[in-house]
Parts: structure tokens; C-alpha cells; sequence
């Protein structure tokens, strides 16, 4: 099915969905400002309906708008995507969302396009998949209540870490330099904090200057104790939807770091893929007695 | 600080690290303070901190203190089966089995960090421990990285007379 | 006017680099901003940096003063300031705009902050003249000239010619610039000017605080402010946004008191010691942000504190658009 199909039966859902009074609420995409950018919209009535898009630049996961409305009673029905989907699963095993209160529309994706590179190019031009749709290994939504086409084949079948490792090849001074450089970029706006489904502390240890753990001082060392941190917390609960990457105003690869951490926890507690399914525990949450001994 | 600071500060050699020793307060403490007791000696390098379960360790704290200037780490906690709360080392060995390779991964030398299982009675292998990492940590040199610089041209100079 | 040859402009820069730092706007490591210039570099200079010049005159760091504890004995000691001039090298009229605004808060007849009235009194600015339109700029509609820059910040306006660029001195200080690389440059009256294309994003702002000092409970806010992430992005990378936080960073007995980029999107911003937090959500945080920018601040300085640079509609994660916002406003009832 082509994108427009795509988006007339998503309209159509929606306008069925609100006018059976089946959900109150629809979260979908909406056209932005540029033809390379889309935003979330959230409709409330049938004919707003139309405003729903689905195309190239539909990167959003509105999975973690759901924690907006953890205290209201009313049903919403939300498009998701397959890294959207595993998210969702994700809130859902940490307990943050009820999945009775919601109703998911599954999208099957193609994979979105390069919204940086697009920003140089004009509309109609030929543009790559975006970075992290090249190795998307679940297009497919994991968790639906229906879905809007038939599945597409994953493009991948294994995590492609010929980044992590390339990185890995380096010397420990080069391995330095290649961070500090990075994150002397990042100017601390936290974008990839707040857009991150695993990111959902009712309390982050970066807003509480109280604690003494963040300073407001932005400098190498400062941006790259947040970075670590903040890839360590979600260790084991990221779903590589690339959210952080492409919030980041600064163009950091925050993606290496999470797949480094991925790769690492794959080789020492076997595979895992976090919000897949909501059964067992997320690999720091739990252990096993015969885990890698390295510490004797 | 103390008499035991300044003699570091005046060490021959030139450069004598600091190492931060997390210690679980069931194990590892008590096994540095048998190593005290049974008169080993050990490098005065290292700073003892004393943590309810070395699961209690958060990776944070241990960036941050590269940050404060800290040439190398040990978090030492109980064996295996060992942990009074059970199951806390688990998590430990779990947790820093990760951030062991993360700090590898942003560049920091793996000399610089590490795990240890050091019990009670362990008095011996507290010694031989802290000696090793002393010694290596000695080798190669001054932590440089991730260390947040207060600068120096900022400092006042002391003012005379007694403090309270 | 003055004119150099844009082949020469590495030599002309290199020329002023021998009597001051020169700051150019350039990509570093895949991030465009202002940074100090070195011999062969890439000059960005088509558009504008994605980090805006007003980190130049309020970083997003600095130390105030410094302080020594002791028992009951404190010491405390001001910075050293930067005293040697710099060049702040192609601003586009929108951040000049910018850093007159940032002139508004920090040099008010009422109070002057030193440290950034330093930084201004030492900063040459080049502003450099738009010959295109990028799609999200708008700054005609936000009262800013197109043809000429704000000369209560530029020094010297730069007229990209093709071949050439032209140099006019807006004041001394431009000409005494000017002056350092007089060899390079050659005198020309009557420079026809390329034409100053139309902004490619009109906007009708005529009468909007006015509208806006209606709208504070309106169900305009509810529209499109769910989607908020709360970040920083958008008051972090404009030119205007100055709010900023007092911390301390403290080593043992000494100590430095720091100022740093606050912004009013964090929820920490307004939170108070006792846990009350006057500004709940992610509406009533965008609400203050668009009328300090439209509303607030035009009725005390008669400009807005937007110039209609773009760089939040291209940059914000979730592509929460002011002009939208502008737009439904002027074209809504006042309700």
C-alpha cells in the first residue's frame, strides 16, 4: 500500500474511531511547517481528522505522549510505528501506561527519510532512509490492536554494529577525543532526555540541582558525565528507535553509545531487544548466578 | 587533610595517585581493617569509602569521581552468595560487567577501573589488591581524562591565621 | 564603500587576526557556530550558524567572581575580564537584531551588567547583509531591517557582491577595523547593491501584542502545546533567549560563582524551594515563552524579543512553530 493509501485509511480510522465514541482522543502526525518535517497532533473531534498525514518525516514516536495522560480516564487511540510499538511496550512494562486505556493503530513502515539531509535538498528530490530506519530489524508494530496494511520485510535481520566497532578499533586516547568532541558540542537542552521512551523517571537526577549531581556548568567534562549517565540509566531498556539522535540540536551520534551498551549486553546476558513483549525483566533489573565472572 | 596526605604530596618519586576504594561496609571494610590489624602494609594511595552494599554503587559515582580528579577506582563488594542483603553483588556485577565497557568505550584506560570480590577475612587480598592497582595505576601516569578543571589562576591566596 | 576581492577574504581575515581574534561563523565537528578564526578555514556563508553569536557576549558558562571560605573568613575577588578587542566576523541582520534586544535587558539605564557591557564594548560586529531568503526566515515581519542593520550593534554592514564583498563602516570603530587591511581593499563610489529579496515567510505582526494581552487564557494555548517536549532546544539555540542561573562551583575552601543559560522550558525553571511550582505545564511554560517574546517585552522596549530568525521552527524536535502561532493569532477573533 502507498503512503496516501496509507493516510486516507488512517483519517478514516480515526473519524470511525471518535465517532463511535470508541476512544476520545486520536494521537497521529500532522503536516509541519516544512515538507520535511511533521508533528504530532492530537484530535479530539471527527473532522479534524483530515489533518492527519502519514509520509516520509512521520520520525515522532507518540508513545511517550501517553505519559501526558497517565491521570485522565479517557481512551486514546495512537498510531504507532515499529519502533513506536516497542516503546509502547516498554511504558507498559514499567507500569507507566494501561493498555486498556488505549487503542493502538499499527503502522507497518517503510522507513523514514533524512530530515537533516533533506533541509539542502527540495521536495521531490531522492533522499537516503534516515540513519537508524537503514538497520530497522522491526518495521512491523509488535504490539497492536489493528493494523492499517499488511507487514513489510524487516530490512535487517541482525544489528549491524560495524559503527560500535569502529570505534572499538581505536586507541583509548583516540576513543577520548572522538567523545570530547562530541559532547563539547552538546549545549545540555536535554532533548534526547525528554524524547526518550526509556527516560521516564518521575524524577530525573539532571533536574534536581538540590542533589548536586548536575551542575548548569556546560563544559567537556560536565556534558560528558550527563551523556554516560544517562546512557547507563537506560542500558538495557533502549529500543533504538533513534529519538535521542534526531532531537539533538547538536548532530551527536547519542546512538553509538546506546548500541554500544546493546552490543555489550547481548554478548554478556545473550540477546535481548528490549519491548519486544512485555514478559520477563530488563537485563539490569534482573541476574542470573552463573552470569560472566570477571571480578574473582 | 592529614599527616597521611602530606606524605603522600612528598613522596619521592614525583607522582603518587589517588584511588577511591568503594568498600561494602560487610566485606571489604572489614577485611581492609583486618588487613590494618594484621599489620600489612599497604600503599596509602587509596581512599576508603564505606558503602552499605556495593550494589549501592551507582556508576555515576564513579565518573564522578574521575571527574574530582581521582586516578583510579575500586569497587569492592562480597563474593557471590555471599552479599548480606542477598542478592545485592548480583546486581553489582551485572551493573559494572557495563559500565566497566563503557568506560572503555569513551576512552578512559581500564587500568583505571575496578571490580573486586574482597571478603571479611580477606585481609590479605585487600593488600595485594590496592598494591597491584597502586602499582599500575603508577605506571601509567595522572588521570587527564574526564576531569572537570577548577583553574588553578582562580585560587585566592590562603589567608593568615587560625581557622575554625 | 570598500570593496575586497572574496578570493582575498582568508588574506583580509588573517590580516585582522594579527590585531585581535577574529570570530567567524564555520562548522566545528559537525555543529555551525561562531568560533575563533584559523588560516584556511570554511567560512559558513551561506545562512546562518545553528548556534546564534549572543553566546559571544552572555556564554553559556562564565564565572563571575571567585570566593575562598576559611572558618569565618570569606574572600572574595572579581574576575579577570577579557580587555583585548575581538571581531565578530558576517552576523546576519536578525542576530544584530538579537543582540540589540540582549542590549535592552543588560544595559538598561537602570542597571548595566559589566561583564556583558564588556564583552560588547570590545566586540567589533560585521553584520553581513542577506541576499537570499531561507524558507523559515521571517525577520521583516519581527521589525527588523533587511537592508541595514541595526547600528546600534553592527560597526560595519558587508554587502556580498558575487565576486566581491563591499564594506561600509557604520561607525570609528568599524572604520578603525576597516583600517587594518587597508592594502586589501579599494575605494568605490556607487556600488549597485544586489536587490534584498522578499522574506519567504510573511507574517502580518500589526497590532499583535495588543491582540496578545487578550489571549492569556484563550483556547489557542490548548491547540498545538501538548506536544512540547520541554527541552531546551529552542531558547538555547536563539538569539535572544537570555535567562540565566547563578550557581556555585565549589573545590574545597574555594569557590567560583558561576552564570549559566537557564531557560524557561525546563521544569526546574520556575520551581520553588518549598516544592511549589507556579507554572505547571507545558502550556503555561510555551504561553510565557510567546508572550515574553510578542507581548511582554514590546510593551516595555517597543520590539519584539523574536527577529524571525527560523532557528526554532527548523530545530525544534517537535516543530512548534512561533509564525504558526503569529498567524492564528492575527487571524483569529480576539476571544
Amino acid at each position: 500500500m502507498n503512503q496516501e493509501a496509507i493516510q486516507t485509511k488512517m483519517r478514516q480510522r480515526a473519524k470511525e474511531l471518535l465517532n463511535s465514541g470508541a476512544v476520545t482522543m486520536v494521537l497521529g502526525w500532522e503536516a509541519g511547517t516544512f515538507w520535511y518535517q511533521s508533528t504530532p497532533i492530537l484530535i479530539r473531534q471527527a473532522e479534524d481528522a483530515d489533518k492527519l498525514v502519514w509520509n516520509d518525516f512521520c520520525q515522532n514516536n507518540l508513545s511517550k505522549y501517553l505519559l501526558d495522560f497517565r491521570f485522565t480516564n479517557e481512551k486514546i487511540a495512537l498510531f504507532l510505528k515499529g519502533c513506536d510499538s516497542r516503546a509502547f511496550n516498554r511504558l507498559l512494562q514499567d507500569k507507566q501506561i494501561e493498555r486498556e486505556k488505549t487503542y493502538i493503530i499499527g503502522i507497518p513502515c517503510e522507513g523514514m527519510k533524512d530530515h537533516r539531509l533533506a533541509q539542502s535538498k527540495n521536495e521531490g528530490d531522492d533522499l537516503p532512509l534516515a540513519k537508524i530506519c537503514q538497520s530497522c530489524r522491526y518495521p512491523n508494530p509488535v504490539i497492536y490492536d489493528e493494523l492499517l496494511t499488511e507487514e513489510v520485510t524487516p530490512r535487517q535481520k541482525i544489528v549491524d554494529f560495524s559503527d560500535v566497532e569502529a570505534i572499538e578499533q581505536m586507541s583509548a586516547d583516540e576513543r577520548y577525543e572522538f567523545w570530547q568532541k562530541e559532547h563539547t558540542k552538546c549545549i545540555r537542552c536535554y532533548a534526547c532526555r525528554n524524547v526518550c521512551p526509556a527516560c521516564n523517571c518521575r524524577k530525573c537526577i539532571f533536574d534536581q540541582a538540590t542533589s548536586g549531581w548536575n551542575s548548569k556548568d556546560v563544559n567537556a567534562s560536565e556534558n560528558q558525565f550527563y551523556a554516560m549517565t544517562r546512557a547507563i540509566h537506560i542500558a538495557g531498556r533502549c529500543i533504538e528507535c533513534g529519538q535521542c539522535e534526531y532531537v539533538c540540536p547538536a548532530n551527536i551520534p547519542i546512538m553509538l553509545m546506546n548500541k554500544k551498551l546493546i552490543k555489550d549486553i547481548d554478548l554478556l546476558f545473550g540477546d535481548y531487544d528490549a519491548g519486544l513483549s512485555i514478559e520477563g525483566q530488563p537485563p539490569l533489573g534482573h541476574f542470573e548466578k552463573d552470569d560472566p565472572e570477571e571480578f574473582m | 587533610m592529614s599527616d597521611h596526605t602530606e606524605q603522600i604530596k612528598t613522596a619521592e618519586n614525583g607522582f603518587e595517585p589517588k584511588i577511591l576504594v568503594f568498600a561494602c561496609n560487610w566485606c571489604t571494610y572489614a577485611g581492609a581493617d583486618l588487613a590494618g590489624l594484621s599489620r600489612l602494609e599497604y600503599p596509602p594511595n587509596v581512599r576508603v569509602l564505606r558503602v552499605p552494599c556495593s550494589c549501592r554503587v551507582n556508576p555515576q559515582f564513579v565518573i564522578r569521581a574521575f571527574q574530582r580528579g581521582i586516578d583510579g577506582v575500586l569497587v569492592a563488594g562480597c563474593h557471590p552468595g555471599d552479599c548480606h542483603y542477598t542478592t545485592g553483588n548480583y546486581y553489582t556485577r551485572r551493573r559494572f560487567l557495563l559500565t566497566k565497557r563503557l568506560l572503555d568505550f569513551v576512552g578512559i584506560d581500564s587500568e583505571r577501573f575496578h571490580v573486586r570480590w574482597i571478603s571479611g577475612a580477606e585481609g590479605p587480598k585487600f593488600q595485594e589488591v590496592v598494591t597491584d592497582i597502586t602499582a599500575a595505576i603508577k605506571a601509567i601516569g595522572p588521570n587527564q581524562k574526564l576531569c572537570d578543571y577548577f583553574p588553578t589562576e582562580t585560587l585566592l591566596p590562603n589567608e593568615g591565621g587560625d581557622n575554625q | 564603500m570598500q570593496i575586497l576581492e572574496k578570493s582575498k577574504l582568508d588574506d583580509f581575515l588573517q590580516m585582522l587576526a594579527k590585531h585581535q581574534p577574529v570570530i567567524v561563523p564555520t562548522d566545528v565537528d559537525g555543529l555551525s557556530q561562531y568560533a575563533p578564526y584559523q588560516a584556511q578555514m570554511t567560512l559558513l556563508l551561506d545562512g546562518k550558524p545553528t548556534v546564534s553569536p549572543k553566546g559571544i557576549f552572555l556564554p553559556q558558562t562564565e564565572a563571575i567572581y571567585r570566593f575562598k571560605a576559611q572558618g569565618k573568613n570569606l574572600l572574595i575577588a572579581e574576575m579577570e575580564n577579557q580587555q583585548t578587542p575581538q571581531v565578530l566576523f558576517f552576523v546576519r541582520h536578525c542576530d544584530v537584531q538579537g543582540i540589540v534586544c540582549l542590549d535592552k535587558v543588560f544595559m538598561s539605564p537602570e542597571y548595566t551588567d559589566q561583564q556583558y557591557a564588556k564583552k560588547r564594548e570590545i566586540t567589533t560586529i560585521f553584520a553581513l547583509r542577506c541576499n537570499g531568503s531561507k524558507e523559515s526566515c521571517f525577520c521583516t515581519s519581527m521589525g527588523v531591517d533587511p537592508e541595514k542593520a541595526n547600528p546600534a550593534a553592527a560597526d560595519v554592514e558587508v554587502y556580498d557582491l558575487g565576486d566581491q564583498f563591499a564594506f561600509e563602516a557604520l561607525n570609528e570603530r568599524g572604520e578603525k577595523v576597516l583600517s587594518q587591511a587597508a592594502e586589501l581593499l579599494s575605494n568605490q563610489d556607487n556600488v549597485i547593491l544586489p536587490p534584498v529579496p522578499e522574506r519567504k515567510l510573511q507574517l502580518k505582526t500589526e497590532g499583535l501584542p495588543e491582540k496578545l494581552s487578550t489571549t492569556f487564557d484563550a483556547p489557542i494555548w490548548n491547540d498545538f502545546m501538548f506536544k512540547c517536549l520541554g527541552c531546551g532546544t529552542c531558547t538555547y539555540l536563539c538569539p535572544t533567549c537570555h535567562c540565566f542561573d547563578i550557581n556555585n562551583k565549589l573545590r574545597g575552601e574555594d569557590g567560583l560563582k558561576l552564570r549559566t543559560w537557564d531557560s524557561c522550558m525546563f521544569d526546574e525553571y520556575t520551581l520553588m524551594a518549598g516544592g511549589h511550582q507556579p507554572r505547571t505545564g507545558k502550556k503555561e511554560r510555551i504561553r510565557n515563552r510567546f508572550l515574553h517574546k510578542l507581548q511582554y517585552f514590546y510593551e516595555k522596549h517597543q520590539m519584539f524579543l523574536c527577529v524571525g530568525c527560523g532557528r526554532c521552527l527548523t530545530k525544534c524536535p517537535m516543530n512548534i512553530d512561533i509564525s504558526k502561532f503569529v498567524q492564528q493569532v492575527m487571524k483569529e477573533e480576539s476571544r
